[in-house]
């Protein structure tokens, strides 16, 4: 698979482009044993509006390489999308994009 | 168990009398470690796991994240334990979940999961267990019966999605 992928920005993460371009950060999901393909595919899309071939891409990603970028903008935006995913028991986090 | 289907708007499924007490014994274990002083349970693998840092490699930032989501996302997973625990259905039977009802017991199976898998260190290579012969086949077991009930709610809920569409 290519390198990350950052998807487009969506509904529930929609920030000031200028402060996104600013403030690059990036909230990733962390591959775990225990939660299920359909499950992480469905909160991905339940929590970012993503389509399901975008959802499923990015699940795939997060199970064969160990994670993936869900979201990207400002450090609040990044907290709280972390804490959304925390509250469906995804293993996210959010930090400064490398 | 009945498998979950979606059905006019709702998720419909069934629980026989001993998953019910099965799924109450879970929910009660589950709330004693969420409700449980935190000093008692300090390092907890399942808290770190329920509530895992927001930041992984600076602790400031990591800190700064708890102060600002745990209470709430302790007390969602609280509220969302109550409402499973109250549409169970007493003594076994159908199950009709509506939209709220179903979120619930969708993140609240999940925490169900991800607690019984680290207390038992699942791995993707874990099977389900091919006899009983101890606690952990049989914590094993349910660990598996709880992952097709999520399973079938998870397909349910995204029928539930294709439908609106």
């Amino acid at each position: 698979m290519a390198g990350p992928l950052a998807p487009e920005r969506t509904p529930d993460t929609t920030v000031d482009e200028a402060s996104s371009l600013d403030r690059p950060w990036v909230t990733i999901v962390w591959n775990d044993p225990v939660n299920l393909m359909t499950y992480v595919t469905f909160v991905l899309q339940e929590l970012f509006g993503y389509d399901e071939p975008t959802a499923t891409t990015l699940m795939l990603q997060v199970h064969h390489e160990g994670k993936a970028i869900v979201s990207s903008g400002p450090r609040e935006r990044m907290e709280h999308d972390t804490s959304r995913l925390h509250a469906y028991g995804l293993w996210a986090s959010f930090q400064r994009d490398s | 168990m009945k498998a979950f289907r979606f059905r006019h708007g709702d998720v419909v499924g069934g629980l026989d009398p001993a998953e019910v007490s099965v799924v109450g014994l879970l929910l009660d274990q589950l709330e004693m470690l969420l409700e449980a002083d935190p000093d008692d349970v300090a390092g907890d693998a399942v808290l770190e796991r329920l509530l895992p840092p927001g930041h992984r490699s600076d602790a400031e930032a990591a800190a700064d994240y708890r102060d600002l989501t745990e209470a709430s996302l302790r007390s969602a997973k609280a509220d969302d334990l109550a409402m499973m625990r109250a549409s169970l259905p007493d003594g076994g039977g159908e199950l009709r979940l509506d939209a709220d009802q179903a979120a619930a017991w969708l993140r609240t199976t999940n925490d169900l999961r991800l607690a019984l898998g680290t207390r038992l260190e699942i791995t993707e290579d874990t099977e389900p267990p091919d006899e009983f012969a101890g606690e952990e086949d049989q914590q094993l077991a349910v660990y598996y019966w709880l992952t097709a009930l999520q399973g079938s709610l998870v397909d349910a809920l995204a029928d539930g999605r294709a439908a609106r569409k």
